[in-house]
């Protein structure tokens, strides 16, 4: 008996151990978690005067707008995903199926996959909780493309990588976004991290898109310089993923991955 | 002057410091059925790969049917299909859905009709509705050949096109693809490790070693030239 439980442990440790993805994601979860939860308390306990239901409103409004993110992220990775799991890359690589075609019809499946499973969760949250993300007006439908476009962003560095190093990677499909969640200020002002960390987070459109929304249910104002900002970072980061996978499938044709690629 | 229909010229790939195709030149005339051949680690896989773009060469150069596959890629890809058993189609859509997806890739004209003609001719009609990945091997063979004859191609790359097929329906499959290729005067190239199938259906052949052609050239001719009874025996005595 000791010698098959040692055995399967031994299996368990070449699992978790044998690929550096899984290794970090042993790790990165309960660091994620204390650092996201710090923070958020820390926002509350500073804020103790401002309105419950203000507050919750404006949660929620973040968690909508979060999975915006998440889906639209979920939506490219997992549409490259199903073709990687059915082995059916040859197939479609020798077609006269152009690289950009692929990159066009995966930020399509995305767009069409978010707002198909954004569209109940809006409605439910109006009707059962009074709650209204439509009163962010014309900029609702800039901050939710916006946070498509960080989706589709994640979404091709995670594919890529995945094409490149295999399977090992699709764990980040699910985790990598929940890496950047407590640097993106979804649910607490830029101001609660600290201050070397604030300089990191502006880098990152999501916390310029969350401060906007923010000021938006609060102050009922938009400033241009995050409009701006927000354009810039996500046509720099967008544009530098989609360079980035058409490069990891030039490096699949030259490794000879296309063909090896399968569950 | 013969046409051909593959030209390679000193073609080698190198994965790392391995080298799995070995400066090798040969050229294939167009229509006719044509046989790799090789061990295991041979390099067949990795030359099919790149003559249809799925594998960069490192050096050297691959033209089909007169133009080259480094410029012309996805003009000569229109004429090019494959098949393999180890390479499959999306398990979670229908037959149909498959066929109509790859027939929407290749824009085949009239699509709905040639899927039927050919799914008729395989004898797959009563696959179509089902689930591609709900398939045994032999199913998933034959509506893997239908794929790869939705463009009509006049390049068709076969990978052991009887795998997992009973012996009847391995017949069948063989007498079809004999019948296309006169029908269509296209070019077949065939990788198999069924010596006998390799008799049977082609006229030329190129053998390779280590990412070497260690032959090239007319079935008959090697057997009869070396007194060998059959395509196997020569395999057996060159072990």
């Amino acid at each position: 008996m000791i010698n098959r439980i040692f055995a399967l442990l031994i299996r368990y440790q070449n699992i978790a151990f044998g690929s550096f993805p899984r290794l970090i994601s042993i790790f990165y979860w309960p660091t994620v978690q204390i650092l996201f939860w710090g923070f958020f308390t820390n926002f509350f306990m500073s804020n103790e005067n401002f309105g419950v239901w203000s507050t919750l409103n404006i949660i929620l409004s973040a968690v909508v707008l979060w999975d915006v993110l998440f889906r639209g992220q979920l939506g490219l990775t997992m549409s490259f995903f199903e073709e990687l799991w059915s082995r059916n890359l040859p197939n479609l690589f020798i077609t006269p199926l152009k690289d950009f075609e692929i990159v066009l019809s995966l930020i399509l499946a995305s767009f069409f996959r978010t707002l198909i499973g954004m569209t109940p969760a809006v409605f439910f949250a109006n009707y059962f909780f009074n709650f209204h993300l439509f009163e962010l007006g014309i900029y609702l439908i800039f901050l939710f493309f916006n946070l498509i476009i960080v989706g589709w962003a994640v979404g091709f560095i995670v594919s890529g990588l995945v094409l490149r190093y295999g399977h090992a990677f699709e764990e980040l499909a699910w985790a990598i976004i929940f890496i950047i969640l407590p640097f993106s200020c979804v649910y607490y002002p830029l101001d609660t991290l600290p201050e070397t960390l604030q300089v990191l987070a502006q880098m990152l459109p999501t916390v310029h898109i969350f401060e906007s929304m923010r000021l938006l249910l609060i102050e009922n104002i938009i400033h241009s310089k995050d409009v701006i900002t927000i354009l810039i970072l996500n046509i720099f980061y967008t544009s530098i993923s989609i360079l980035f996978f058409l490069k990891m499938i030039k490096v699949a044709r030259n490794r000879g991955l296309l063909f090896n690629q399968g569950e | 002057m013969v046409k051909s229909s593959i030209e390679i010229n000193k073609l080698s790939k190198n994965y790392g410091d391995s080298q799995v195709i070995k400066d090798i030149t040969f050229k294939l005339p167009q229509e006719g059925i044509y046989g790799i051949l090789g061990k295991n680690g041979a390099g067949k896989t990795t030359l099919l790969a790149m003559l249809m773009g799925l594998v960069t060469p490192t050096s050297g150069d691959i033209n089909i049917f007169g133009k080259s596959l480094k410029y012309k890629k996805y003009e000569i890809l229109k004429d090019i299909n494959f098949q393999s058993p180890y390479v499959e189609l999306p398990k979670k859509m229908t037959v149909l859905q498959n066929l109509y997806f790859y027939a929407r890739l290749y824009d085949v004209k009239n699509y709905e009709l040639v899927i039927n003609n050919i799914s008729s001719e395989l004898r797959i009609n009563e696959l179509l509705n089902k689930n591609y990945g709900s398939l045994s091997s032999g199913q998933k063979t034959r509506v893997n050949l239908c794929k790869s004859l939705l463009n009509n191609p006049k390049l068709l790359l076969l990978d052991e096109p009887t795998a997992s097929l009973d012996i009847s329906t391995s017949e069948f499959i063989r007498n079809y693809i004999i019948n296309f290729q006169k029908k269509n005067k296209s070019t077949i190239v065939i990788t198999s490790h069924d010596l006998v199938e390799i008799e049977l259906m082609c006229s030329y052949l190129i053998i390779l070693n280590k990412g070497n052609i260690f032959f090239e050239g007319d079935i008959k001719s090697l057997i009869k030239k070396n007194n060998y009874r059959s395509l196997k025996e020569f395999f057996l005595k060159n072990d």
